[in-house]
């Protein structure tokens, strides 16, 4: 299973991978509108990209009433069905990142790994964020 | 639909009311946005003759059609009439704030009038709101973003604000972008003081839609394989713009005591190995550039340990280091960063710094002007104390916080000798003595002494042009390559470019960005027709305020003071040579020999009767 993981030490703060991922999600690029962010602290000395680590114990996943949000047990992916969703907006208090929200379409909105080939990944040059296995080997 | 967001944002302090405006369709087919919505509108609108610290004066943050997108290194820019120079004046900054204008759902903002009391603007998604600046005021750049983050309790408000500098009117203040990224140049900062305005704070949740968003990836995939491909774009990468340092040293340009040399002893000390060891710990980046110039750190031994630095970029390495006899990067970095934090332009403050220290030397100033301090070249103290003294406008602070040109006047005597300026725009880091095209490009920039309007020192030092050697000390055929660089810069600043990626983007990807982002065909002729335009705009902006060919010049230092030493000791460009690239310019150009355009270029750039196109609202 895999998943997006950010280094602060390498990202730049560009913020391309926002502009892409809210162009897919969105449908225009504007940071806000991305399912990912990246925080900015002490002068920009520290850029920390914030994502979706698609839990294996996803509170936003436990805290929905409606049974809308699942995890793909084939690829690890936590999921939101739209058709189920009714946008009451629960999930998005239970994530403690706010890596879910409530979308432009009204209904919960979270990072999906664009079907693994995720884009924000693919436009960070600086290679601060990489697609790795969840489970590495375990050394203790 | 198309990546223009179609509003533009009038706001007049004076009443506390703003108006959007829609953007002529001539205004946008003719000058495309950024540096071209500036010229055409600050013409429009500034009567000639204007105070540029009074109400009447116009403040604009212009972004560009493509600011905001994916293309990558896109930036804004600020452009009002300066202060320091009495031109035209736009300058340049990176970070997000150009961004989140656009994010605002706005091409540009237009900023007339002055608060009756100090004020900041926000913007919050479509609210416009001028609230009491109160506590804020007087603050330094940093803390004052803290405080109004704080007040927004949102740390991702994008903010551009002024320090004491620009509220006690320094004619070289700056507008401060967080952190190291400002509208440095020609005293943008002094404007906005004068309007009683401290910042400006946006948050805006509109996006941007290119009119073909596929054909857009594409044309930016290619830019970005560009970029990947330049070796010049891996050397900013790796060590950003203080790898220059060792350039400008072996070609003679590094400008060393107020100009008076062209290598400096101490140059290791500045550069990007001495940065890397003393100040560096990763690389940043402005939105969306994947080229990442900047180098943050903290100082991590001596008297500043702990501070924080972004690099020491270039410019003021030099202006702060070389041109005032210092070689420890850790003084210059705390020099420059208190420059940031009183919201002063680091390279003016260089020249001024390096001005007032000559001028003590020769007794033009002395002890009793500066509290007993002896100035010095090669004392950080010195340095500190000017500073403080000028962004403060204590003792002889208050004379050189009016910029050398002006300070040279009042001093009197040889002082005007060794005030490198041109039009009042102290010189940037490149002494053009040995290299007479960017002598031409120094004295012809449209807001004075300006080394980003074109820069053919990369063609005169070793390049060719049109597939033959240039000759370095030569004169002729710079006319023709000045014209060239400024006519297509000028039209990469309408949507607005970072020069630095230009090394790498090709003409056509531009053009490809801009054609999937418009709808429309975009070629680079006309591009470089665009530019001519805009470059014309502004030149009748600069004649209607009085500029005329006797101010398209050079100071002594560069036209009377041959280079000491080295393989290019004794090169100067004489009045006569002067004379000799400014006639064949003014040809290049379709200009008379007073430096006016021509009724026929005017036609051909559909100059001529061009009607007022932007009206206060």
């Amino acid at each position: 299973m895999l998943y997006i993981r950010g280094e602060f030490d390498l990202c730049t703060g560009c913020g391309a991978c926002m502009l892409v991922c809210a162009n897919r999600a969105a449908g225009g690029y504007n940071p806000r509108a991305a399912r990912l962010k990246v925080l900015s602290k002490n002068e920009n000395l520290v850029n920390r990209p914030v994502l979706c680590t698609q839990c294996e114990n996803p509170f936003c996943l436990n805290a929905c009433p409606f049974e809308a949000i699942s995890r793909n047990p084939e690829t690890g992916v936590v999921l939101v069905d739209k058709d189920t969703c009714t946008g009451c907006g629960i999930c998005v208090e239970a994530c403690p990142d706010r890596m879910i929200r409530i979308g432009p379409d009204k209904k919960a909105d979270k990072c999906d790994m664009c079907s693994g080939d995720p884009l924000c990944v693919k436009y960070c040059v600086p290679r601060a964020l990489q697609l790795v296995e969840k489970k590495g080997a375990v050394i203790k | 639909m198309s990546a223009y967001m179609g509003k533009l944002l009038y706001i007049d302090l004076t009443s506390g009311k703003s108006k959007e405006i829609s953007p002529s369709p001539a205004l946008v087919k003719n000058f495309i946005g950024g540096k071209g919505f500036g010229a055409k509108i600050l013409y429009d609108l500034l009567p000639a003759g204007t105070d540029p610290l009074s109400p009447q004066n116009l403040l604009m943050f212009m972004p560009g059609p493509l600011t905001g997108t994916l293309a990558p290194a896109m930036r804004g820019c600020v452009v009002t009439k300066s202060p320091l120079t009495g031109t035209f004046a736009d300058s340049y900054f990176g970070g997000h704030f150009a961004q989140e204008i656009r994010y605002c759902g706005y091409d540009g903002l237009i900023i007339n009038g002055a608060a009756k009391q100090p004020s900041y603007i926000v913007i919050d998604d479509g609210k416009v709101e001028v609230r009491p600046a109160g506590s804020t005021w007087g603050l330094d750049t940093f803390s004052t973003v803290e405080a109004l983050r704080r007040e927004m309790g949102d740390d991702s408000v994008k903010i551009a604000c002024i320090g004491p500098a620009g509220e006690k009117l320094v004619s070289f203040a700056l507008i401060n972008c967080e952190y190291n990224r400002h509208a440095g140049r020609a005293g943008t900062g002094a404007v906005m003081g004068s309007k009683n305005l401290k910042a400006l704070v946006l948050r805006g949740m509109k996006t941007v839609k290119p009119a073909d968003p596929r054909k857009f990836i594409s044309a930016v995939d290619r830019a970005y394989q560009e970029l990947a491909e330049e070796e010049t774009i891996a050397g900013f990468t790796t060590d950003g713009t203080p790898a220059s340092i060792d350039f400008a040293n072996d070609e003679q340009l590094l400008p060393t005591l107020n100009y008076s040399n062209g290598t400096f002893e101490g140059a290791a000390g500045l550069n990007a190995v001495a940065q890397r060891r003393e100040l560096w710990f990763r690389n940043t980046a402005c939105a969306g550039c994947p080229i990442a110039c900047g180098k943050v750190g903290k100082i991590s031994r001596g008297r500043h340990r702990g501070l924080i630095s972004d690099v020491v970029e270039y410019e003021t390495a030099a202006m702060m280091g070389s041109n005032l006899g210092l070689s420890d990067i850790r003084e210059v970095a705390y020099l420059v960063k208190k420059c940031d934090a009183l919201g002063l332009d680091g390279m003016s403050a260089g020249g001024v710094a390096g001005f007032a220290i000559e001028a003590f030397e020769n007794g033009l100033i002395n002890a009793e002007d500066t509290g007993g301090l002896n100035l010095k070249f090669g004392d950080a103290a010195s340095v500190d104390y000017l500073l403080e003294a000028i962004a403060l406008r204590r003792g002889i602070g208050d004379l050189l916080a009016r910029g050398v040109k002006k300070a040279a006047a009042d001093l009197g005597g040889k002082a005007a000798d060794f005030a490198v300026h041109i039009k009042g725009l102290e010189s940037p880091a490149w002494g053009p003595r040995s290299v007479p095209g960017m002598g031409l490009a120094l004295a012809t920039a449209d807001r004075g002494g300006c080394h980003q309007r074109a820069f053919p020192i990369l063609y005169e030092c070793g390049g060719e042009w049109n597939g033959e050697a240039v000759d370095r000390l030569g004169l002729k055929g710079k006319g023709e390559i000045v014209t060239y660089l400024q006519n297509y810069l000028a039209a990469l600043d309408t949507f607005v470019k970072c020069d630095f990626a230009t090394y790498g983007i090709s003409k056509e990807t531009y053009c490809s960005m801009l054609e999937a982002a418009l709808g429309e065909t975009w070629n680079v002729e006309k591009l470089l027709l665009l530019g001519e335009r805009v470059w014309n705009q502004i030149r009748l902006f600069n004649l209607r305020e009085g500029f005329t060919r006797a101010d398209d010049t050079l100071p002594k230092r560069f036209t009377e003071e041959p280079l000491p030493e080295g393989p290019y000791g004794g090169a100067k460009i004489t009045a006569v040579d002067l004379d000799q690239l400014l006639d064949d310019y003014y040809r290049e150009r379709g200009w008379d020999s007073e430096g006016r355009p021509s009724e026929e270029k005017l036609k051909e750039l559909a100059l001529a009767n061009m009607p007022v196109l932007v009206q206060k609202p």
